[in-house]
């Protein structure tokens, strides 16, 4: 992930442009895009390692009417605020409760964060340069006559954004890495969400697993075949699989509606829910982060 | 006619290469799902209002469906787990960068633009709980991109192609392709509305993401319409059945 890398030192090398004396500034980039360039491996081992390691958190006891509502009110909040500081908070306060409390492995917790890092170093780019008449930033290149510059109100806009973005982020993991999906499609069940999309959304989520079952194994063998040989093969093989895939889960989609309706489906699906009480402790976790976050977000005003 | 360049010149043309070499390479695990977090709280709920009309059409008419032929719900979740599963998975690339499908032309292909939008709403909250593409906020928004403008355009671009006769593979290939290049630039413009630039305002904003994206996303759209083209055709020689019964057969016979 040397790419990676490159563009947070650079990213960071024109945040902290003038602001920074020139020595420490270069060696934080670089320290930055060596430790995001580690970190980022993007292992593409298990498709769903978010799903795998929201089995094993050890929230899962936690009502996940309160996981879903509260870290959605968190969102709201970070996303309101004007300032980097609710944003800043919460990725570190996020972190600490997933990691230490859900007992997610720190590693796969990082490198999880660094996935949006593509999105977040590219667009960064565009919000961070600007086109115009004269030098007026803190870092110019002359182009076409005119100056590609990097202002200061840049600068702050960009940290901002990224700050909140990391917040709001860490929160969306907070609630996908401890609450698993069945729960959180019921949690959108009781929310009164159509009947219809919560059918879909149980019944999707069910078939992505056959899917990749069955995609797994024909990769496999294309693989073993040497199916993989060179771009274009892949492109082939890739296209071949995909259309396979797709005509065959039809034909299982078939036996599935056979199997459903010989027992007795009649177009709704219920599932045992396990209850699992508010405890006093949850709830008063739940409120302090809120009324924390609500108060970093007054301050800045 | 060989006027030596200007050092400026030569300096711009030095910088986009090698700035679009670095990020044509960078790893775009669907760069264009707008992030978790990153739009202002204002613009989330009105991309969110946006796409109501839509869904609601498309709910309507996947319950019109699903009454007469219930299986049609079956095949409607079949195919919602396989646009998932498609976009989350690695395809070839030239760069060896690590990119996914869309899936967004395909499945306006096959289904039509209005079923797709509610399919697409429902696996992009999977997508960001359980790959971490996109967000809860930034739902309305990427649904508004990649679930309704996208596969509208692409199924009219085919819709098109298919009055005017021209060669089915070269119709399929012009719609997916087409359609995520589409996608791509409501995207862009959605972050240039969020992010307007001080100098030039919107439009000056919009180039610029346009811009930083191109290189991820040009590659991606022609590698997207080849796959489709190859998808599609595969289906048609070993699913006739299948096809037909999601009715995208029925002109054929």
């Amino acid at each position: 992930m040397i790419i990676t890398a490159i563009l947070t030192a650079l990213v960071s090398a024109c945040l902290g442009w003038g602001r920074m004396p020139p020595g420490p500034l270069g060696l934080l980039s670089v320290g930055l895009g060596l430790l995001l360039g580690l970190l980022g491996r993007h292992e593409h081992g298990g498709a769903l390692s978010i799903d795998a390691l929201a089995q094993r958190s050890s929230l899962g006891g936690v009502n996940a009417v309160l996981k879903f509502w509260g870290s959605l009110a968190l969102l709201l909040l970070c996303v309101l605020s004007a300032s980097a500081l609710p944003g800043l908070a919460l990725a570190l306060l996020m972190g600490v409760l997933t990691v230490r409390g859900g007992r997610v492995p720190l590693h796969d917790y990082l490198s999880l964060l660094a996935l949006p890092a593509a999105f977040l170093l590219i667009s960064a780019l565009a919000l961070l340069w600007s086109w115009g008449d004269s030098p007026a930033g803190v870092l110019n290149i002359p182009l076409f006559g005119g100056w590609l510059s990097v202002s200061p109100a840049a600068q702050a806009r960009t940290a901002l954004v990224i700050c909140k973005a990391l917040g709001a982020v860490s929160c969306l993991y907070l609630l996908s890495l401890s609450t698993p999906m069945a729960e959180i499609i019921a949690v959108l069940r009781r929310a009164h969400v159509p009947a219809l999309a919560v059918e879909l959304m149980y019944l999707i989520y069910r078939y992505i697993f056959i899917l990749l079952d069955m995609h797994r194994t024909m990769h496999d063998a294309a693989q073993s075949r040497l199916g993989y040989d060179g771009f274009r093969l892949s492109v082939r093989t890739t296209g071949s699989i995909y259309a396979n895939l797709l005509a065959r889960s039809f034909k299982r989609a078939g036996a599935c509606f056979d199997a459903m309706e010989s027992r007795c489906y009649d177009g709704e699906i219920r599932f045992l829910e396990r209850e699992k009480p508010v405890l006093p402790v949850h709830a008063a976790a739940a409120a302090g982060l809120l009324i924390l976050t609500f108060g970093l977000s007054l301050l800045a005003f | 006619m060989a006027k030596k360049w200007t050092k400026n010149e030569r300096r711009f043309v030095g910088v986009i290469t090698v700035l679009s070499l670095f990020l044509a390479a960078a790893p775009a695990a669907s760069a264009m799902h707008i992030m978790e977090g990153y739009l202002p709280a204002g613009q989330c709920a009105v991309w969110g209002v946006v796409c109501l009309p839509f869904l609601a059409a498309g709910l309507v008419g996947i319950r019109r469906t699903v009454k007469n032929q219930r299986k049609a719900l079956i095949l409607l979740a079949m195919s919602g787990a396989f646009i998932f599963v498609i976009s989350s998975l690695k395809i070839p690339s030239v760069t060896g960068s690590c990119s996914h499908m869309t899936g967004t032309g395909l499945a306006a292909i096959l289904f039509g633009p209005f079923q797709v939008s509610v399919l697409g709403i429902i696996v992009l909250l999977f997508q960001a709980i359980l790959l971490a593409h996109g967000g809860i906020t930034s739902l309305g928004a990427n649904t508004f991109s990649m679930a309704i403008a996208g596969p509208i355009f692409a199924w009219a671009l085919y819709m098109l192609c298919k009055k005017l006769k021209v060669n089915r593979k070269v119709s399929i290939f012009l719609a997916a392709c087409l359609g995520d290049l589409f996608t791509y630039c409501v995207t862009s413009l959605q972050l240039a509305a969020a992010y307007p630039s001080e100098a030039g305002g919107f439009f000056a904003s919009a180039v610029k993401f346009l811009g930083v994206f191109a290189p991820t996303q040009l590659p991606l759209a022609i590698i997207e319409g080849i796959l489709t083209v190859v998808i599609i055709i595969g289906m048609e020689t070993y699913a006739k059945p299948e096809l037909r019964d999601i009715g995208f057969l029925e002109e054929v016979g």
